[in-house]
């Protein structure tokens, strides 16, 4: 009985130290009282930095499922070759820290020697600089796809496998065609994993940080407000704005939360949520 | 020319499993057979070849004179009802049902019309707007039947579809599945474990192990001929007694020594056992094929008891040929001994009752003798040392046969008693080869 | 649901050889040759000629794609500072100093020395990970095979803690540490990664699935205590599952930059994806001025290799559908 106490007391000591730590985090800043909230409610350029992510994301997440959706069925339905060492390819990005990533781009995205420069000039795009501010941000999805379109891949090919093989033999047998297999039978069934990731990929598209970052001094494209978290960064370490710094990471993590929250009612009202 | 017909049909998988053995099979256009035996028998890979999901490795397909081995299953004109139902969870009933003729481009009032028809056979009209997670399970599998049946196929296949079900409700199925089969009359090879459903349900029964084919014949066959030491007692519940025995000879009949008893079997060695060589009693057609005669014993028709004597052989007895005598010999005469029955030669049997189960419309007396039991893959038992935890409580040695009386018996545990024998019913089998010996059968 | 399916295949399970003496090589192929029969095969998908080529192809452009930034490192790493700017980008160049940026490694700069940030990643990994597979073996066995009051409520809430935005919370996490004196101490590192929602879903699910309560009843019966039984019947049957926690989480804490960003000030204790990222900052601000970059191309390759390795290694353990199928669902 005693031991018993163990089992439950790890888990509920989980439990306690995330609420604990996000309730102090939320109640840490109330002393700084009302006025930094306003000022980051009516900043134009805090606001600026999350009209980008969002546009960051409303690009990024759908290219990147297509992708990703379009080889985890070429995986389910094995019709490449070699279709395990594909995956496994695919999925190393995955193993690579997001700083890593942005300085290898940054290197290949380079407007005077970068590899995608040159290919670039080859296809009659000379002089492109991939790093200016008209191209940083579809640059930037260009890295985000290159992260994350692995690891997608793989959920979704999992939750693919996960279709009853007699539900598509009876399609076979009903001498139904591959296309409307897979729209009309798989991507139903998947759709619970689709807008799992449609989510959890947006709450990292809106804490877009760690590339721009690392490619802040690249070109110069990139501003201290160009996306929210970054905004938040400069504000509390470079200005050592700390409870302005707050009041912003408070207002971003309230949002965010209530896109969360909104769209898991969501999907309990459909019936999806275990 | 049969409607399906399967000539040496093997599959060998890649990991050089051999799920299928040179099966020989056909199915008479509108005939429902089934097939049956124990898990990984290669009955359901069978199917599958059938239906075109499992490729052939050798052996020939056909559909009437077409040979089918290499056409996709799309083309085959076959429809399968799964274990699993394979519902399109997201549809509704009528949507599930109309699949396939969406697929054919079929216009829609015909579309609705076939689905309002195939579902008014199957009792599922008022569900039609259902989707598959509001139905029960019997539902679900009649939706599963319809969605086959709309599409008017060549073949109907069917894996396991009540093995789902709970018991009561496969009994209710049972009789909707052939009641559907007789309204459509439909070819269909239906494919199950459970012995009872393919006595039941089959016009003709192949029984198959490790892939390969036992018996085919009609249920009536299998159980009164069975071929081989397998069949005899896959089918048939409570199974067959089987026991190690000897055959000697006495005057110009035959002496079974069982255990230390002797019974006199009829002059001529006319006691029944194998199948009918080549005699049309199983009413089905005959296929040519070897599969209706009985094993390659080469003993000769008459007397084949004749070539055993002073040899071993395993004698089966099933449970309702033994009967209490004071309550007119076996259950299944039932009545009084009216005198009408003095053709069959009734011996006894001394045995040792260790357990009764009453069950209303018969009895059961679990009982051992003095002689091996016989499992049904031909391995000797080792005698009471089984079980010493239920020896004491089965006062004595565990029990190795069991018998099936009238209701009316009276017959106690515990005690010695006499059983009369039918040997007119009494099976052989070689005790090397476990084929069926072969007899005079009419 | 897919129980039959794989009876099918293994209808007669003959091993051609004695069992258990298959050699890792043809346990394998066995297992890739199941795999195979697992699947439809493709002919039933009436395909035309030549799609399995055309979609072939598909798949190796978007490999060339995924491993271009991979095998630039790989080869710009040899060359000196001129030669990554000057020479092209996929072949190597004269002269070839490989071994001698990897000596640079282990020089102090001004902003930290590379293998004190590996050591750290190592320490803040093996800690971080480990606990966080551990605590979530813990509390996946726990909200699995007991039944508490609330703990449905707590596993929601621990689940839910995946809602929260890390990164807008890092730094009232950063304004919160220090009060608690945790600025620049490792365990205002490791604690956060202590706490892994997914890991304890994961493995929640698993031990659902792979530890059989009448096991555990069974065991209880006879007399053991509860840690006992926990270590000797259920922690063995946990293993893959763990595995796969393991390795999510030591990901997680090899490539996190954000947190360690805000809550160290002293470079000794940054990780490699910090120092890192300082180096490459450091060597654009000044504009080639610097001779910072074979340092910051090598740095990248040592820092991805490990994790890379470990991938490969431990492929079995990610491809399985357990790891994302339970996210999926």
């Amino acid at each position: 009985m005693v031991v018993f106490g163990l089992f439950t007391v790890v888990p509920i000591l989980y439990a306690i130290y995330e609420s604990l730590f996000t309730s102090r985090i939320i109640g840490g800043t109330v002393f700084a009282g009302f006025g930094n909230y306003s000022q980051v409610l009516s900043s134009g350029p805090f606001w600026g930095g999350f009209i980008r992510v969002i546009i960051f994301g409303a690009i990024q997440i759908p290219v990147m499922l297509v992708i990703a959706f379009f080889f985890a069925t070429v995986f389910d339905l094995g019709v490449a070759r070699w279709g395990p060492t594909f995956r496994t390819i695919f999925f190393i990005p995955f193993a690579v820290p997001v700083v890593v990533a942005a300085i290898m781009w940054g290197f290949l995205l380079e407007p005077t020697n970068g590899p995608v420069t040159h290919l670039a000039n080859l296809f009659g795009f000379g002089g492109t600089n991939f790093l200016s501010s008209g191209l940083i941000l579809p640059s930037i999805i260009l890295i985000a796809i290159w992260e994350w379109t692995g690891y997608n891949s793989i959920i979704l090919y999992t939750a693919l496998k996960s279709v009853p093989r007699d539900m598509v033999e009876a399609a076979i047998l009903d001498d139904t065609p591959l296309w409307k297999i897979i729209v009309r039978i798989k991507l139903p069934m998947v759709r619970p994993a689709i807008v799992m990731l449609i989510f959890l990929n947006s709450i990292g598209a809106l804490q877009l940080f760690v590339e721009p970052q690392i490619l802040l001094y690249q070109g110069g494209a990139i501003t201290n407000t160009w996306t929210p978290i970054i905004d938040v960064y400069n504000t509390s370490i470079a200005n050592a704005q700390y409870n302005l710094g707050a009041a912003m990471a408070v207002v971003i993590a309230l949002v965010i939360t209530v896109i969360s929250v909104g769209s898991m009612a969501f999907r309990r009202r459909r019936g999806e949520l275990a | 020319m049969s409607a399906v017909s399967l000539e040496g049909l093997t599959k060998v998988y890649a990991t050089g499993v051999k799920a299928v053995d040179a099966l020989d099979l056909n199915v008479e256009k509108g005939e429902f057979v089934v097939l049956v035996g124990p898990s990984g028998c290669g009955k359901t890979t069978a199917l599958r070849m059938v239906a075109g999901l499992e490729g052939i490795t050798s052996g020939t397909l056909r559909f009437g004179d077409r040979v089918v081995n290499d056409v996709s299953p799309r083309h085959r004109d076959v429809a399968m009802v799964f274990q699993n139902y394979a519902l399109y969870p997201h549809l509704t009933v009528a949507q599930n049902i109309g699949f396939s003729l969406e697929n054919k481009k079929v216009p829609r009032p015909e579309r609705d019309r076939r689905v309002r028809d195939a579902a008014g056979i199957l009792g599922l009209s008022d569900l039609l707007k259902r989707t598959p997670r509001q139905l029960s399970g019997g539902q679900r599998q009649r939706v599963a039947m319809g969605r086959a049946i709309v599409r008017e196929p060549a073949v109907f296949l069917m894996d396991e579809p009540l093995s789902n079900l709970d018991a009561k409700l496969r009994v209710q199925m049972r009789a909707e599945v052939l009641r559907v089969h007789r309204r459509i009359n439909a070819t269909t090879l239906y494919v199950t474990h459970d012995q009872t459903e393919a006595m039941t349900m089959g016009d003709r029964v192949a029984v198959l192990r490790s892939g390969q084919l036992q018996q085919y014949g009609s249920p009536r066959d299998l159980y009164d001929h069975p071929a081989n030491l397998f069949v005899a007692s896959f089918i048939g519940s409570p199974a067959m007694n089987l026991f190690e025995a000897a055959l000697e000879e006495s005057g110009d009949g035959t002496v079974l020594v069982l255990g230390s008893q002797r019974i006199t079997l009829r002059a001529g060695g006319g006691t029944r056992g194998g199948p009918a060589s080549g005699a049309p009693a199983s009413g089905a057609p005959a296929s040519g094929g070897p599969m209706n005669e009985g094993p390659a014993s080469g003993a000769p028709a008459s007397g084949g008891l004749a070539a055993y004597h002073g040899r071993k052989v395993v004698v089966g007895i099933r449970p309702e040929d033994l009967g209490d005598p004071a309550v007119g010999g076996g259950s299944r005469e039932g009545g009084t001994s009216a005198g009408g029955h003095a053709s069959h030669a009734h011996a006894t049997l001394a045995a040792d009752t260790r357990l009764v189960e009453m069950l209303g419309s018969e009895k059961h007396v679990f009982f051992s003798i003095d002689a091996t039991p016989v499992r049904a893959e031909g391995v000797a038992v080792e005698a009471a040392n089984e079980d010493t935890a239920t020896s004491g409580i089965l006062a004595g040695a565990a029990p190795n046969g069991v018998a099936r009386l009238d209701p009316r018996s009276s017959i106690d545990a515990g005690t010695r008693v006499r059983f009369t024998v039918d040997t007119e019913r009494l099976h052989f089998f070689d005790a090397d080869t476990h084929q069926a010996i072969q007899t005079t059968a009419c | 649901m897919s129980a039959p399916t794989l009876a099918r295949s293994g209808d007669l399970t003959a091993t051609p050889n004695e069992p258990g003496r298959e050699s890792r090589r043809e346990r394998r192929r066995r297992e890739r040759l199941e795999e195979q029969d697992a699947n439809i095969p493709v002919q039933l998908y009436g395909l035309k000629r030549g799609t399995v080529t055309g979609i072939t192809a598909l798949c190796v452009l978007f490999a060339i794609f995924t491993l271009a930034p991979v095998a630039w490192i790989l080869i710009n790493s040899t060359k000196s500072q001129a030669g990554i700017f000057q020479s092209f980008g996929f072949w190597f160049a004269r002269p070839f100093q490989f071994f001698h940026n990897f000596s640079l490694l282990f020089q102090n700069t001004d902003s930290g020395t590379y293998f004190q940030w590996f050591g750290n990643t190592l320490l803040y990994a093996a800690l971080g990970g480990g606990g966080a597979t551990l605590l979530a073996g813990l509390a996946g066995y726990g909200f699995a095979r007991f039944k508490f009051r609330g703990s449905k409520a707590f596993f929601y809430i621990t689940v839910g803690a995946l809602l929260v935005p890390v990164a807008a919370i890092t730094l009232p996490l950063y304004l919160v540490y220090a009060k608690a004196h945790l600025i620049n101490s490792i365990w205002g590192m490791i604690l956060p990664s202590l706490v892994s929602p997914v890991g304890v879903y994961l493995m929640r699910t698993y031990v659902d699935l792979s530890v059989p309560r009448e096991l555990l009843d069974a065991a209880r019966i006879d007399g053991a205590g509860e840690v006992r039984i926990f270590v000797k019947v259920a922690l063995p049957l946990m293993v893959p599952g763990l595995m796969t926690v393991l390795l999510i989480s030591v990901v997680a804490v090899w490539n996190n930059y954000f947190l360690p960003l805000i809550i160290f000030t002293r470079n000794t204790l940054y990780p490699l994806t910090v120092g890192l990222g300082v180096w490459s900052q450091t060597a654009e601000r000044s504009g080639g001025n610097s001779d910072l970059y074979p340092m910051v191309v090598m740095g990248g390759l040592v820092t991805i290799v490990p994790m890379i390795a470990l991938f490969l290694v431990l492929q079995r353990y990610w491809r399985g559908g357990m790891l994302l199928g339970s996210i999926a669902n």
